[in-house]
């Protein structure tokens, strides 16, 4: 047995939980200056909902990982200091439209944000956010999930997953969160004997596919070999470091720590979004920096997310949603870089 | 409070070390935290200055010496910049101790040979501390430290006391140009002063920390001489921001330094990519 639930059923869902206070993200239709595009954005109607729209450009992460999230306030008066502590519980958040890629990334990151240390912002963001996925109707030639493990229907980082079934979709709960939300909407989601037509994302899914093949455990054992090879400078000659693939990436994590002023005596420590592209990054005081040129910084780029992270969290650092690609201004091609080192895996196969 | 929230601590007294260097001794506000706190040689903190932001240093004093640590920084951007502007009884943040350590418990029983340029005497005092308060637990204990001139020099105090003491040698040198017409030590690079203590290897640790030249003709030096690489032990001082393995800032390929290190032997570094 299946559960339906039609779009008139689902908007009504999402105007009950907008009554109850909860934050409603959702992917909608922009318009800027003459260009069309969907972002994921805080709605206050269903009608806003854009579930059949292109892949929203910049991805899920920040709901859980703001562009910048207050550390704590503080006060200075002459030499004393006192702390005002930040909260780490969030209000409740509903997600509705999550491409698979997106919701996935938040399960891959939950790993760094949890070994030893626990992040208790990331983990309050996480806490108080249910995420509905979509299984993705269409795709371009940036994507590549099944490359990396996933696919339009993966259900990875996902509460529910949504099949859209004509004018209807099917529901699939995924985690306890899931059933909760299920609970509290049961006469919305009725059981259906309607035999499944199939995969009904199969011909995105064969179209993705046909983006990039790559072995990823190959590749992993390609990279950890050659951390020194001709490739990075060649592949790297283009990048100029701007570190925009990593501000659209669903998985790029790193932050920076910096000290804000709000007013004479008065500021807050936030941390703010990072990127590992631009050469600051890593610049010691002395001005020795580690990672001499572009190439040693792409280098990273490339082993942080198909070896190091694999080898550290058992889990690829990348859910192949395309967005470094589509942003680069160099044209730098993931999907041919990693075509490119898989290449080389697989000829260096039997002689690793 | 939040992972992130650094505890508030006082500036008790300031030492100028250098031209652009300075010791700072504090002590946590919190008379709990002040108890309780407790960390190994080698570790480190992150230090703030309200304001201003957040930098990294090791933790200049010895864990045995309680109720205050130490740091010492040489003035090079916004934050170091923003600590030589304070003054005694202001406020810092300290988030920490960080990181692993130096294997104090193993190098028991054993020779200690300690190696050190510029500021890096900064994180090797701490080792030094730590074994002259328990000096009847060690054998036979070297410094050698080198500095680019006599100005140059941090702990001079400590060096005068160190090179007085019977149960520890002291080797010391300014690199050529240096020195001034009253300096008694050598006038060499510090691998060429190593040379010269010639320090024997058996039945030893070393422990040696420096600018990235130091490091990287120090350690092959001290392999011909007949250390074992798993008995050199470093510091790696990657550029760090969180400390907890969270920001993604301080990787040596798949190695953390901020929860790996910073301490690492010189087989360990074998093992990684040149990305320090
Ligand atoms: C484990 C560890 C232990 C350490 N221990 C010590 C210690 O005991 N003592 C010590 O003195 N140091 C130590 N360091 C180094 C210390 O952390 C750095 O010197 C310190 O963080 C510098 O902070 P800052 O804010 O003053 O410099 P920053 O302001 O961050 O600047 C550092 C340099 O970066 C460059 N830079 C930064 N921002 C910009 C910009 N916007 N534009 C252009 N250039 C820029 C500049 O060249 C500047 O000089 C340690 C480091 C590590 C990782
Ligand atoms: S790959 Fe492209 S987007 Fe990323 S840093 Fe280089 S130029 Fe910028
Ligand atoms: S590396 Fe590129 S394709 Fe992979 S998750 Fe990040 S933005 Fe998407
Ligand atoms: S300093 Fe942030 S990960 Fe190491």
């Amino acid at each position: 047995m299946r559960r339906m639930l039609s779009r008139t059923d689902l908007d009504a869902l999402v105007r009950d939980l907008l009554g109850a206070g909860t934050r409603v993200i959702a992917p909608v239709r922009r318009k800027v200056q003459g260009r069309e595009f969907v972002e994921y954005a805080p709605v206050q109607n269903p009608e806003e909902i854009a579930l059949d729209g292109s892949q929203p450009v910049r991805p899920l992460k920040q709901v859980v990982f703001p562009p910048t999230e207050t550390l704590f306030n503080y006060k200075q008066d002459k030499g004393l200091v006192q702390i005002q502590e930040a909260p780490t519980t969030f209000s409740d958040t509903l997600v509705i439209g999550a491409r698979p890629c997106d919701a996935a990334a938040l399960e891959i990151v939950d790993r760094v944000m949890d070994w030893d240390y626990h992040d208790e912002f990331w983990f309050g963001h996480r806490q108080a956010t249910t995420v509905v996925a979509v299984a993705c109707t269409d795709s371009d030639e940036s994507c590549f999930c099944t490359a990396v493990g996933l696919s339009p229907e993966s259900t990875r980082g996902a509460d529910w997953l949504l099949i859209p079934a004509g004018s209807s979709f099917e529901v699939r709960v995924v985690t306890p969160k899931g059933e909760a939300l299920l609970e509290s909407n049961k006469s919305r989601c009725p059981e259906s004997d309607v035999p499944e037509a199939g995969k009904a994302s199969s011909a995105v899914e064969e179209k993705v596919r046909a983006n990039l093949a790559m072995n990823p455990a190959k590749l992993q054992e390609w990279l950890g070999a050659h951390f020194e090879h001709p490739l990075w400078q060649k592949i790297a000659l283009r990048c100029h470091g701007c570190g925009a693939c990593a501000f659209v990436c669903p998985t790029c994590h790193c932050f920076d720590i910096v000290d804000e002023l709000e007013g004479v005596g008065r500021g807050a420590r936030r941390r703010n979004w990072d990127a590992c592209q631009p050469a600051l990054f890593t610049l010691h005081g002395s001005g020795h920096n580690p990672r001499k040129d572009q190439s040693a910084r792409f280098r990273q780029r490339v082993m942080h997310k198909f070896s190091i992270y694999p080898s550290r969290f058992g889990e690829i650092l990348c859910t192949g949603c395309g967005r470094c690609i589509r942003v680069c201004a160099a044209g730098m091609d993931l999907i041919a870089i990693l075509a490119e080192i898989g290449q080389n895996a697989e000829e260096a196969g039997s002689t690793l | 409070m939040n992972l992130y929230q650094p505890n508030l601590v006082r500036i008790d007294e300031i030492i100028e070390e250098t031209a652009d260097t300075r010791t700072l001794k504090l002590s946590f506000q919190d008379p709990e935290i002040a108890e309780g706190f407790d960390f190994k040689a080698g570790q480190f903190g992150e230090y703030s200055v309200f304001g201003a932001g957040e930098c990294t240093f090791c933790i200049a004093s010895s864990p045995t010496r309680k109720g205050y640590i130490e740091a010492s920084f040489k003035s090079v951007g916004k934050v170091t910049q923003a600590m030589r502007r304070l003054n005694v009884g202001d406020t810092m943040g300290f988030r920490g101790p960080y990181g692993n350590h130096f294997p104090i418990d193993e190098m028991k029983g054993k020779n200690v040979v300690f190696i050190a340029g510029g500021i890096g005497l900064a994180p090797v005092r701490c080792v030094i501390w730590n074994t002259l308060d328990l000096r009847d637990q060690f054998k036979d204990l070297t410094i050698i430290y080198g500095a680019r001139s006599v100005s140059d020099l941090v702990y001079k105090r400590e060096l005068q006391e160190w090179g007085n003491r019977s149960d520890v040698k002291l080797y010391q040198c300014v690199d050529p140009g240096g020195e001034t017409p009253d300096w008694t030590g050598d006038v060499c690079f510090v691998p060429a002063l190593v040379e010269k203590a010639a320090p024997a290897p058996q039945d030893s640790y070393a422990v040696v920390c420096g600018p990235p030249i130091v490091i990287s003709l120090t350690l092959p030096l001290l392999e011909k001489m007949g250390f074992a690489p798993e008995r050199i032990y470093t510091t790696l001082e990657n550029r760090m921001k969180c400390g907890l393995g969270k920001c993604g800032r301080c990787n040596v390929g798949p190695v953390y330094v901020c929860k790996d290190g910073p301490v690492f032997t010189s087989a360990q570094l074998k093992t990684l990519p040149p990305e320090y």
